[in-house]
Formats: structure tokens, sequence, C-alpha cells
């Protein structure tokens, strides 16, 4: 609602009609959006917390056995598995991808001949249909298949081993493909930013005698704050609701070994039909996020102020 | 693909729901606690909703002629949906559940239908059962729950068997095995020509172990200790259970080791290469065989261990089931008749290309020496089984997986994986 203040020309009566009333545009602008997302989302995550104090099996009514679920999740091996793959997922992808991404976008960010087709084919992978990623890296990962060859061509067949099978493996085998999908889609998104950094600021640090590692240090990072407050939030929230590309490979096996928080609240709801404990563990990862990304955004207003 | 349904083979289907987890997590869970769900049935015209899972290619072009057929009688109309099994699958409870539910839904017998049952959710189809006289006892029992009607009408079943290629076995010089040392020895054989004697697809389809389990259990402690122990009667850390494991072991080191990183269909592709030596797995495995390599195809039965343990084997059935609050009980029931009836299943058995036998014993199943075969070998068991998780339910499945995995790829460990599959099962048990 940004009226631009007009001075003199402007009459009392129509300054005070505008501020005393909205116009109906913006308020079904805002209105039909949060009723809309009242009922598919607000009102259906409430219910989440609520079910979350149930025993429901989708089709009884739930009972209510208060914090039941939550002592569970407590003494619940499994969950904790979960736990800890989810953050071993938060550090691993989040940071790889982050630090991937920028290195791409730094690498990628001079105008030169044949930089667009870097650009692109580092951004395919964003808007494959998760189908075909899920097939491909499975042929990449089956016995025999791509990456048993190239093990095998530089004499390494000792380690040769069934990648998604494998609970010592199966985790990592499965993070490198959810970055091959990620790296593209953050390197834009620097590259956005690094096209917003005024050229003049690396002008005169180079004028300064700043050498490329201090301008990167003093004038690249600095001024991506913006960029890096969004990168974040996304990395966070794509880290906690990675869900698909684990699903569609391993289903969190064998034996629980990529287990994601994710997978594990799926699988307790439609398959075990424990959905008052699947909403249990909804509540931890909606707590989790929000615990992350409220913690970032305090740190950056104190910064603000 | 569907990890869970033995039944029915499926490809990458599944992925789709994955788009699912693109949903917040609270929303997702939430998303089926509204009763908004399920399409809508019976309009005016009374018509007939049937919820079908038959997603292949072949099985929904089948179903389409069936209630083409049906209509065409003028006794009521119906209208297919097709769903893909996967979604079919997380969605049943929801339909059944709706305000407004379909009416006819293609499911599984056994106790799995008995649970839905016993929450009065499906409908009584006893008049159904009454023109079924010549059905044979074993299905009428499974399509009764636990009060005394009837609330399944089954379509077909199939068989479970060690499949080989006749030409290989030849080659190899070995014969089909009888006992359980009859076997080992075979397995040796071919271990010793450098063959992986046992095939096994558990990458994507963990539940075809459970199907070593499920045999294993009925040929040492017999069908129904199997049943008990499976409706949480019994203990997985019962020392009976543990006798099956020890069992099992003797046959591990003959399983082909890639068998845990690849799916069934793919396991079926190295079977049929001559990679494998034989293959543990339903007769739904033949749609992903070329048809050149079926008539090279044969079977033997799971191998006797105690023959003083009366015989049992596998054989799912799939049918039908209708909803309690069906709009038009009597146009449900005229339905599931003819769907019963020996036209219908002949011509599904036909259109069909599964090897599957048709319920009604008057239909005649596809004439070919598998078929002839399998049929002798379920006529001649004294126990039908269904399978695990259709003697369970479809949430104790993946305490199997977890457990039958583990248990593959750590032997040592059997004692923890027994205590740990008790104390899942529990909870599932106890909802």
């Amino acid at each position: 609602m940004t009226a631009t203040i007009s001075t003199t020309s402007v009459t009392p009566t129509r300054r005070r009609r505008r501020s005393a009333r909205l116009s109906p545009l913006l308020v079904a602008f805002v209105l039909v959006p949060f009723a809309v997302e009242s009922v598919w989302v607000f009102w259906p995550a409430l219910q989440g917390f609520w079910f979350s104090l149930t025993s429901w099996d989708g089709m009884s009514p739930p009972a209510y056995v208060g914090a039941d679920n939550y002592v569970e999740l407590a003494g619940d091996a499994t969950f904790r598995g979960a736990l800890v793959n989810t953050v071993i997922w938060l550090v691993l992808f989040g940071g790889l991808s982050v630090l991937g991404g920028f290195g791409m976008a730094l690498i990628l960010q001079k105008e030169r001949r044949g930089v667009g087709f870097y650009r692109a084919a580092l951004f395919t992978p964003v808007v494959f249909s998760l189908v075909v990623t899920a097939l491909v890296w499975r042929v990449f990962y089956q016995p025999d298949g791509v990456a048993d060859t190239l093990l095998r061509a530089v004499g390494l067949e000792q380690l040769i081993r069934p990648w998604l099978a494998d609970p010592q493996t199966a985790l990592y085998a499965v993070i490198l493909p959810a970055l091959w999908r990620q790296i593209g889609y953050v390197m834009v998104l620097f590259l956005a930013g690094l096209k917003a950094i005024d050229p003049a600021l690396h002008e005169a640090a180079r004028m300064d005698g700043a050498n490329s590692w201090q301008r990167l240090r003093h004038v690249t990072i600095p001024q991506l704050r913006g960029i890096n407050a969004v990168v974040l939030s996304i990395i966070v929230i794509d880290s906690l609701r990675s869900f698909d590309i684990v699903w569609s490979l391993t289903r969190g096996g064998p034996y629980h070994s990529s287990e994601l928080l994710s997978t594990y609240m799926y699988s307790t709801a439609f398959q075990s039909l424990r959905l008052g404990y699947a909403s249990a563990i909804a509540v931890v990862i909606f707590v989790l996020a929000l615990a992350v990304i409220l913690g970032y955004l305090v740190r950056a207003f104190r910064e603000e102020a | 693909m569907s990890d869970f349904d033995p039944g029915r083979r499926q490809f990458l289907g599944h992925l789709g729901l994955a788009g699912l987890g693109a949903l917040g997590a609270g929303s997702l869970l939430s998303a089926c606690a509204s009763s908004a769900g399920g399409p809508t049935t019976s309009d005016g015209s009374g018509a007939i909703t049937i919820q079908s899972n038959l997603s292949s290619p072949q099985a929904k072009a089948a179903m389409e002629k069936l209630i083409e057929s049906f209509n065409a009688q003028g006794k009521g109309t119906a209208r297919l949906n097709t769903i893909a099994s996967e979604t079919f699958r997380v969605q049943l409870p929801t339909y059944l559940t709706s305000a407004n539910p379909p009416d006819l839904y293609t499911w599984y017998a056994g106790s799995v239908a008995n649970d839905y049952a016993s929450k009065d959710l499906l409908l009584d189809v006893s008049d159904v059962w009454k023109s079924l006289g010549d059905y044979p006892q074993s299905l009428r029992t499974l399509s009764t729950d636990a009060s005394g009607k009837q609330i399944f009408v089954p379509m077909n079943n199939y068989w479970w068997g060690f499949f080989y290629r006749k030409s290989n076995f030849a080659k190899w010089g070995v014969r089909e095995p009888k006992t359980w040392t009859d076997f080992l020895a075979l397995c040796e054989t071919l271990k010793s020509k450098g063959v992986p004697p046992i095939g096994i697809g558990l990458g994507d389809t963990p539940w075809v172990a459970s199907a070593w389990f499920d045999y294993l259990n009925i040929r040492i402690n017999g069908a129904p200790f199997h049943r008990e122990l499976l409706a949480g009667k019994q203990r997985f850390d019962d020392p009976r259970v543990k006798a099956v494991f020890t069992r099992w072991r003797e046959a591990l080191p003959y399983f082909d080791p890639k068998g845990k990183a690849y799916p069934f269909q793919e396991a079926t592709t190295a079977l049929l290469a001559g990679k494998t030596g034989m293959f543990l797995i339903g007769t739904f495995f033949a749609d992903a065989a070329p048809k050149d390599a079926l008539g090279d195809l044969d079977f033997f039965r799971f191998p006797v261990i105690d023959p003083a343990v009366p015989l049992a084997e596998e054989a799912p059935t799939d049918g039908f089931f209708a909803s309690a609050k069906t709009a038009n009980p009597t146009g449900t029931r005229a339905l599931l008749a003819y769907l019963a009836g020996v036209e219908a299943q002949e011509a599904y058995v036909k259109a069909s290309s599964g090897i599957v036998l048709p319920a009604n014993p008057k239909a005649k199943a596809v004439d070919s020496p598998l078929v002839v075969k399998g049929k002798a070998m379920l006529d001649e068991a004294k126990e039908l089984t269904q399978f695990f998780n259709r003697d369970s339910n479809d949430a104790l499945q993946p305490t199997a997986d977890t457990a039958l995995i583990k248990f593959i790829d750590k032997p040592d460990q059997i004692d923890a994986i027994l205590r740990e599959w008790q104390s899942s099962a529990e909870k599932v048990f106890k909802g």
C-alpha cells in the first residue's frame, strides 16, 4: 500500500478517504488468499497438533491419549535414527548445496562465450520430473550400473557394493541426487544476487589493491546478505521436507538406515496407519523448522538494529 | 512397485505419490482427516461406482469390458474408477469412511477385509453367496467375517512357487527338489557351476522377502500357528519363530547377493537371462516376462521340511467388497453376482495377462501346463494362506520388511531382530 505522498495538489477530503478506507480490491487481495490458506493450511495444521495427542487409525474416531505419543517418541530408536539422519541431511545437503551453488555462481557470473550453456546444464536437474530423476539415479546405482563401471575403470572394484541397499551407504547415496537437483537452484539465486552488486564497489576495492580473495571476503559476501537470508530459509525448509527423493530411491530403508523424519512420518501414517503418532512426528518437524528459521531471523534483525 | 501389494505388479506409479511429500508436514497428515474426500457416488440414476486398483493396462481394459457388458444387461448401470494402485492402497480407508463412499472396491480377502468388516464398513453380501453354491468351502470361509456373514466376493487367486527355466535346469543337469535336503543339494550344485542359485528382488519391493518367511513358517510350524502369529496371538520372539530363521540361514549363502539392490521385476529378468537358478515368486511376475519365455518356465512347490505338518500353500485371493453405506445395495449385489459368474470371470482371465485362477470352479482358466500344475498344487493343499500383509494387515508389513531384510544382512543378530520385531508389532496391534 504505497500511496505516493503527493504534496500540495491533493485535496484534504481525498486524503482523508485514502487513510480511512482501503480499496476493496486491496482488501480482497489480502483476504481471499487468507481464507484459502485458512481452509487448506492453517486449519489442517492446527488439526495436526490435535491429532498428535490422539491415537487414530484414520477410520475410527481419534481417541485422546494426552502426551503418550510424545513419550513413545522419546524412547523410539527408529525416530532417534531418523532425527540423526535429518541433522546429517541438513548439514551435508544444506551445506554442500550452498557451497556448490555459490561456487558455481561465482564461476559462471562473468558473461563469457558458452557460459549460458553451463548455467542451463546446471539448472536442468531442477526442472526434471522427480520420477525421471529417481529412474536415472537408480540406473546409476544399480548392480553393474554406471557407478560400478566407473569404479572398475579406475581399479577400485573392491569398493563396489549395493549402494542403495547397504545401510552404510544408503543415506549418502541419496544425498547425491538431492544435491544434484538443488545446486542449480541455489546457483540461480546467487547469480541473481551477484548481478545486483554494484560493479563500482569491486572497482574501488581493486583500486585499493585488494586481491580477488579479499574482494570476495569484504565486498561480495557482505553485499549478498539479502540473498543469504532467502537461501538459508529455502535450504532449511527443503532439508526438513526432503522426502520425495528418499522415498523414491530407498523408502527410508534398508531397515530404517536412510530414514528421515519426513519419510518416517509418512510411513507411520500411511503404512502403519498410526496417524496420531505420525502427527506427533509432524509436530516435531514443524518445531525444528521454526526453531532454525526463527533463530536466524532473530539474529538477522539484531544485526539490522 | 507397490511396496505393498504383492498381488499386483507395479512400476513406478507410486512415485507419483511422492509428490505428496511436497505438501506441508502438518497438512499432509490431516489432509485425510477431512471427510470431504471420496468421489461423488450414486447420483440420481443410482449408478454404482467401482473403485478399482487394477491399473495395469491389460487388467484395466479387462475390467472396462466387464462393466460394459454388465451395463448392457440392463440390471443397473456401473461406473468404473481406476486408481493408481499405490494411491488406492493409501486412500482406501478414506474412501470407506467418507460420508458418501464409492459402492464397490477391488481388494483382498482375509484379515484385511475382516478388519474393515469389524468396523461395520462393509456391506453384507451373504445374499450374493446364496447363488454361489458351487464355490469351494475354503473360499467361502475366507470371505466370511467374524460374525459369520459373507463380506467378500472372490474374483481369482494365484499361487507362489520356485520358478525356473526348464532349458536351464536341463543344461545344468538338475531336477526339481522335493524336500529341503534336496533343495539345499540343488543350491550347492548350482553354486558349484557358478550360478547364484536363489534369485530375489528386495530393492524397492522388500515384501518379497515375506514369502520366504511365510513359507518356512507354514512348512515348519503349520498354517494355524502362522495365522495366530500374524494376528498378534503369538510372539515373534517365540522359539518356534526362531526355528524358521535357523532353517532360512541354511539357504542364505545361496541367495543372489545382487538381489538386495533391485526390485523383483529385475530379479525376473535375471532369472530369464540365466543369471540366477530359481526364484520364489508369485505368478504375477510373469507380467514382466516376455511371452516367448513363458513356454520355457516351470515351477516347483516350496520344498517340504517336516512331513508331519499338513501341506499349506500361499494362494492370495483378489476380489471385491462393497461399502456398508452404499446408496444402492440392490444394484451393488446384482453387480457382485455378475462378477462372480462364470462368464465374467472367464472374460477377465482371458483379457488379463497374469496367470490367475478364476474363483468360480465352473470358469475355465487359461489352458496352459503351468496353470494346470498350479491349480493341482493348490487343490492338493490342506490349507491356503494369503500372504503376510493379507493374513495380518498392511500396517504389519513394514515391521516384517525391516526384520527380514536385516536378518538377510545380519543373520547373527537374529535374537535382537526378533525382539525388535515383536515390539514394533505390538505398537501396530495397539494402534
